[in-house]
């Protein structure tokens, strides 16, 4: 699902509310205007038959109907037809009270009339009275007010959606700059301290918060860093001491052959203590991501580099070196060192433990990674070792002048880069390490 | 030459004291970094070797002091630390070469000259031998006025063990001037081994003579 941001979901949820608020009103206001204007001509007439009652009993019904004449009624109307009265006799005595819609006919044009029904018993004799006002206004004016409070309502909520949304934008600013802070953070040395300007207590405290944690980090990765440097330094100054006394007596003095490869021996073996030291350095560091992964690093480019280094090593062996490059250049994110110790690794290890045929160094680019294949014809690794190649101290085939570190340090690398790797092996065959660069 | 050495270990003061002595270069010793900034401000230095780890003083804040004072002098900045951020920072205030933690004597050495030949005099660039001269500003050699075809790392190979003609360079010195600081451990491999066997068959083409000795379990030696 897309994640939204607070903002647009803020915003979403003001228009989405409003416009249920907005179309329930629409709906239910003409509704609610038309019953009570209902309501009103209702209590009008029934004022007026009041009225008409009363004129009846005071005057008396001849007064309207003439006893003698044929058609016992009478009837009168506003000249435009708005509303009317008539009083006719009626034969049977059910007693009639009833207010409905009706349609008559009056001078050839049918109109529609809230009617009022009344039944009265004058000189023994039933009379109905009606008296009807026409509702045509009444529609007319239900009609109008759907239309303009619909217009109304539209514009009112564009209006406050805008507002709500520039309100919105204003309040949240400072959370967004948080945000884009953070993001644009990948090490907390390059965090940007200066505090957010803003009147919300809540992103103040959340910015001081976030400052202070960073603030935290940044002494705990210094400290490390000072501390990686510090046992660097102290565990390398002796080495060097000792290294300058040895050069020193083989320089000035005339030793025996003897005492002369006595000599070179310790210094091989401060050499492979000065090694130990540096690749656990660079380890320690990986960990503590001192190295910054900003450089746009041409991974062919490297591998020719690290290539053109080893050659003699491998024309040393009198192996053959095969290079199969993906014709189109790939760039990777990373730190250029680490990659050239990787891939150097990688290739030095087929190297070391392959005596006869080949090292091939293929790349290709796939739909989802850019691949680097590093195959050879060497003394493979048994399968069930395969797992365990990348542990520190474990390595599989020790050779002499082997910590097993060289594997680890270049599995560090690659999870600090990112990079998946394959291993494939077959013992006295060859094995085909595959390391995979997602193209993200 | 006058070259002041700022580090504060003393035992490995004293020892790049005694070496670069016997190379004829007069040497000063600073132990802490405020020495170095007195003997700098009063005498003219060629060159300044400089570990930056010092106790007491930021080395890179040395380096611009020395700018004042010793504007002609060359930096060799020495560390323990490996930080690249150092080695950037190093450069950018002026240092002219970086040399890591531990280093060999001749090495350092070599980076000395280097920067001797390539600022100071460049008559001494050239280094003849019967008719061979080995140009070490453009990096090859000829016999003859003919140049010789050698693959990089035979003409890095060679011309150290020229420049340090007569003097045993045990195969880890070797190794560690023509690779650097990779994460080598097997140094100790015939690599160079085949490297000189090569060497040796270029040269014997134009003079016979054996030039470069082996030393039995030690290294080789080139001898004039």
């Amino acid at each position: 699902m897309k994640k939204l941001k607070l903002k647009t979901q803020l915003a979403l949820f003001n228009a989405l509310s409003k416009a249920i608020i907005i179309s329930f009103i629409v709906l239910i206001v003409p509704w609610l205007v038309s019953n009570i204007t209902m309501h009103d001509t209702d209590d009008l007439l029934i004022q007026k038959l009041d009225k008409v009652t009363l004129l009846i009993d005071s005057l008396g019904i001849d007064n309207y109907i003439n006893i003698d004449a044929e058609l016992k009624s009478y009837g009168s109307y506003n000249i435009l037809k708005d509303e009317f009265i008539s009083i006719e006799q009626i034969s049977n005595d059910t007693l009639i009270d009833i207010i409905q819609y009706s349609q008559r006919e009056i001078e050839n044009e049918i109109v529609d009339y809230r009617v009022l029904s009344y039944s009265i018993k004058e000189n023994g004799n039933n009379y109905l009275i009606e008296i009807g006002k026409s509702i045509s206004t009444i529609y007319r004016f239900e009609q109008n007010l759907k239309q303009f409070s619909l217009i109304f309502l539209l514009i009112i909520v564009s209006l406050t959606i805008i507002l709500d949304l520039s309100v919105i934008q204003y309040l949240l600013f400072p959370l967004e700059k948080i945000v884009k802070k953070l993001k644009t953070t990948n090490h907390p040395t390059t965090y940007n301290y200066t505090p957010i300007k803003t009147s919300t207590s809540d992103f103040i405290y959340l910015d001081e918060t976030i400052r202070s944690l960073m603030h935290k980090i940044e002494s705990i990765f210094i400290d490390e860093r000072n501390y990686i440097s510090n046992v660097s330094h102290e565990l390398l100054t002796p080495v060097s001491i000792i290294q300058s006394k040895l050069e020193n007596i083989i320089n000035e003095s005339s030793l025996s052959e003897n005492d002369m490869i006595k000599i070179y021996e310790s210094k091989k073996t401060l050499r492979r203590l000065t090694n130990l030291v540096r690749t656990l350095l660079m380890m320690s560091r990986i960990e503590n991501k001192e190295y910054i992964l900003t450089e746009k690093v041409n991974i062919n480019i490297v591998l020719k580099n690290v290539c053109e280094e080893i050659e003699d090593k491998i024309s040393a062996k009198e192996l053959d070196l095969k290079i199969d490059f993906d014709t189109s250049d790939f760039y990777y994110y990373g730190n250029e060192n680490l990659l050239f110790t990787l891939f150097y690794n990688f290739i030095n290890n087929s190297i070391r433990y392959t005596d006869k045929g080949f090292i091939k160094i293929e790349t290709h680019k796939s739909k989802y990674y850019f691949t680097v294949k590093i195959s050879d014809t060497g003394i493979g690794i048994k399968k069930e070792k395969i797992p365990h190649i990348f542990s520190r101290y474990n390595n599989s085939n020790v050779k002499k002048d082997s910590y097993g570190l060289g594997l680890s340090l270049s599995k560090k690398i690659c999870d600090y880069h990112n990079i998946k790797i394959d291993v494939f092996s077959e013992p006295n065959k060859g094995s085909n390490f595959i390391l995979k660069f997602p193209l993200k | 030459m006058r070259i002041l050495i700022v580090e504060d270990e003393k035992y490995l003061a004293t020892e790049i004291k005694q070496f670069l002595e016997k190379e004829e270069y007069n040497c000063d010793l600073a132990l802490t970094g405020t020495d170095a900034s007195e003997l700098i401000a009063i005498n003219p230095y060629d060159f300044i070797l400089l570990d930056i780890g010092l106790p007491d003083y930021n080395g890179l804040d040395l380096i611009k002091e020395a700018k004042d004072y010793n504007s002609e002098a060359y930096f060799i900045v020495i560390t323990a630390r490996g930080e690249i951020e150092d080695k950037i920072k190093g450069f950018d205030l002026g240092a002219d070469d970086y040399i890591p933690k531990p280093f060999s004597l001749f090495e350092l050495l070599s980076r000395i000259q280097a920067i001797t030949r390539r600022k100071f005099n460049y008559k001494s660039s050239v280094i003849q031998f019967d008719k061979f001269s080995l140009d070490t500003i453009k990096k090859h050699l000829q016999y003859d006025g003919q140049t010789i075809n050698l693959t990089k790392k035979e003409y890095k190979l060679l011309s150290y063990l020229i420049l340090n003609k007569n003097r045993l360079l045990d195969r880890m010195q070797l190794t560690e001037h023509i690779w650097g600081e990779f994460f080598e451990d097997d140094y100790d491999s015939n690599y160079i081994d085949v490297h000189i066997k090569n060497i040796r068959k270029k040269l014997s083409k134009f003079n016979n003579t054996q030039w470069i000795k082996t030393v039995r379990g030690v290294g080789y030696k080139f001898e004039i």
